[in-house]
């Protein structure tokens, strides 16, 4: 009797969530306050442009007040020998990749915080830490942060990274687009020191439209694609490369925005609270009824006494 | 009243064209208004200047000894966190005079005085026109792109000092007198390639012969080549693995190299090039202080020409050909004949006596007098 009526409610509930889950599956609710400003700024990576002169990891660091070695040290080329990834050490890197046959050149990557148009961290952050700002960047609160690292999992380009080592108040760490600098008018620290202005700073627009113009104007040193563009839903920092993106752990991804399945089940599940409070009635309905049989079947029992 | 409003309007344009100074320097050029403008009509104020396309665009050169000698680059002192760079401007001038000449880096050299980087490209880099770089990453992708090649090496402390420890005195740029810095380039006469192919391992290259003898200029092979192409110490270029096509293109300009492998290609190394031996026509007798232009007057195109002397002199006549310079001077009955009567064949050759007399042959008895040329 008891097993029969758990099959019941497994199944109720089981339909009643595919049903929620089938409501919106358009709405992706994160984006700047749900709105992506016409002009926010992005920056174009022009990879084939790029020496590895890591400049821009040295000014990241100095901005961030992050620990850094002295600035001549980074000519040192031994650190592109492994394939190195953006920690809470360093909220950029840059790597190298080995010139082919057809190449004089090796082709060097800067990795960071791709600020997408549609984050997954920010819906995927819980206590709403982070959100996508006017001016293109994903920053995040702190103080708000409770280290569930959630948007480490979320991010389609694996960049939230953690103070795991430190015990105390540890924090999330990523690229903030330099959202302190670009405050005051300045530019964001790499793309300031870049000797060859291989990241150029704009409206996403413009760069879009920059980078397409370059494509058609030099076919032989690009591919014709431009990273970012579509690629999970858009996001602000758009890179050129001369092979295939893949090659260069480019992850690829489709053109829906990340959150966007995810958001649909779980805001589904709770859209105006009503999904919850039918599940709470429809329990209490069972329970209800149940507490009855049970009760006329005490009644039985007594009335065989 | 609408006719004339009409008439003004469509003349409009053209009256705009005819006004400005379209520069004799423009004309000459093989240029159509849209090799520079993106619009139909181009104004003084919305002249709609197409973004730099490097290779298609109008230039002009200058010797390198015009330019300055050393340029300080210090525009921008105040941001930079290296000292500015003491650019031997001459050195690189002479060095370019194998690439491109002033075009290597001056890549938009409209006519009139060469126009330096700053006058296009912005000093700062928060800007709204990002259809060029900024003034710090147009020199450095201009700077780079030999110094890479050439030393592999990236490090900034190549070309800058550090801050500290700048010399920050002013440089006296005309302190010395300009002299050639680049030493001259040596040519080499002979070249052996050792190539890949199976059929015919060596190409025997005569470079002088390809400057001196068939006029060809250095530029015409040696174009948009990097300082690496001497110096390099790391890959060259040259090691790259590059298509037939590409491998073959400096000598495909003149050479027919898709079927005519044995033309340059042979097994051992090939004589130098001999006018007699390769086309029967001996040049040493009367031509050996002429061009190839001279007779082979399409440029850079050396084939088919007919060895009939007629090909290229026209119609002889005892009237506008002095018998002299064949080494016989004829006497006063021979002069005044046609050539024909003495000459059958259209080479000139062997001439015969048979028509008039019927005792004398040529070389036996001489219509005149032999002298020395």
């Amino acid at each position: 009797m008891v097993d029969e009526s758990r099959r019941k409610f497994l199944k109720t509930t089981a339909l009643v969530g595919a049903g929620i889950t089938g409501l919106s599956t358009k709405t992706v609710k994160a984006g700047p306050k749900n709105i992506l400003d016409e002009n926010r700024m992005g920056v174009l990576v022009d990879t084939t442009v790029c020496i590895g002169c890591r400049k821009c990891e040295w000014a990241c660091k100095t901005a961030h007040d992050l620990p850094t070695q002295p600035l001549d040290t980074y000519e040192d080329r031994s650190v592109f020998e492994k394939m190195r990834r953006p920690d809470d050490k360093a909220l950029t890197v840059v790597n190298e990749y080995a010139a082919r046959e057809t190449e004089q050149f090796p082709l060097n990557v800067k990795v960071q915080c791709m600020h997408c148009d549609r984050p997954a961290c920010v819906s995927a952050c819980i206590v709403g830490a982070i959100s996508k700002e006017e001016n293109g960047s994903v920053i995040w609160d702190t103080d708000k942060c409770i280290g569930c690292r959630y948007c480490m999992v979320a991010c389609p380009f694996q960049i939230p990274a953690f103070e795991f080592e430190k015990a105390w108040h540890p924090e999330i760490r990523k690229c903030d687009f330099c959202f302190e600098r670009t405050k005051e008018g300045k530019l964001p620290a790499c793309v300031e020191i870049c000797p060859m202005e291989v990241l150029t700073y704009g409206t996403r627009k413009s760069l879009i439209e920059r980078a397409h113009q370059k494509i058609s104007l030099y076919p032989d040193r690009y591919v014709n694609h431009v990273y970012g563009q579509y690629e999970v839903g858009g996001t602000s920092w758009l890179y050129l490369a001369s092979r295939d993106f893949a090659e260069l752990q480019f992850p690829k991804l489709g053109t829906n925005p990340a959150p966007g399945v995810s958001e649909a089940i779980q805001h589904g599940i709770f859209a105006y609270f009503v999904p919850p409070i039918a599940l709470y009635a429809l329990l209490g309905g069972v329970m209800w009824i149940n507490k009855k049989k049970a009760e006329s079947n005490k009644d039985k029992e007594v009335h065989h006494e | 009243m609408k006719k004339l409003f009409l008439i003004l309007l469509i003349s409009f344009p053209f009256v705009i064209n005819g006004q400005s100074k379209f520069s004799t320097t423009h004309s000459n050029q093989n240029l159509t208004c849209s090799s520079c403008h993106s619009c139909t009509i181009p104004t003084k104020e919305n002249p709609c200047i197409k973004p730099c396309p490097r290779e298609s665009m109008i230039r002009v050169d200058q010797k390198p000894e015009e330019g300055p000698r050393i340029i300080v680059i210090d525009k921008l002192r105040d941001t930079d966190i290296y000292a500015p760079v003491k650019f031997s401007h001459l050195a690189h001038a002479e060095m370019s005079d194998m690439t491109g000449g002033c075009r290597t880096c001056h890549h938009y050299n409209p006519p009139g005085n060469v126009i330096g980087c700053s006058d296009c490209h912005e000093v700062s880099r928060n800007r709204t026109d990002i259809s060029k770089p900024d003034l710090k990453g147009a020199y450095h992708q201009q700077c780079m792109t030999c110094h890479r090649s050439w030393s592999g090496k990236t490090d900034c402390i190549e070309c800058h000092a550090a801050k500290e420890k700048a010399d920050l005195k002013p440089v006296k740029a005309k302190d010395e007198k300009a002299k050639r810095i680049h030493p001259e380039i040596k040519t080499p006469d002979k070249i052996t390639y050792n190539t890949k192919t199976d059929r015919g391992k060596l190409v025997t290259f005569y470079h002088n012969d390809h400057t001196d003898l068939f006029r060809l200029e250095c530029s015409q092979c040696h174009s948009n080549e990097s300082c690496a192409k001497c110096h390099s110490q790391i890959k060259k270029p040259a090691d790259l693995k590059i298509t037939f096509a590409e491998q073959h293109k400096k000598c495909s300009n003149c050479h027919e190299t898709k079927n005519n492998c044995n033309t340059c290609h042979s097994n051992k190394e090939t004589e130098r090039f001999n006018h007699k031996v390769s086309t029967g026509f001996d040049l040493s007798k009367f031509h050996s202080k002429l061009s190839c232009i001279r007779c082979h007057t399409t440029p850079a195109k050396f084939t088919g020409l007919n060895k009939d002397c007629v090909t290229c002199h026209g119609s002889w006549s005892w009237d506008n050909f002095n018998h002299k310079i064949t080494g016989l001077v004829l006497d006063e009955l021979h002069g005044e004949l046609d050539c024909e009567s003495c000459h059958k064949e259209k080479s000139y050759a062997s001439p015969s006596c048979g028509d008039c007399h019927d005792d004398k042959t040529y070389p036996k008895e001489k219509p005149g007098k032999l002298i020395k040329r």
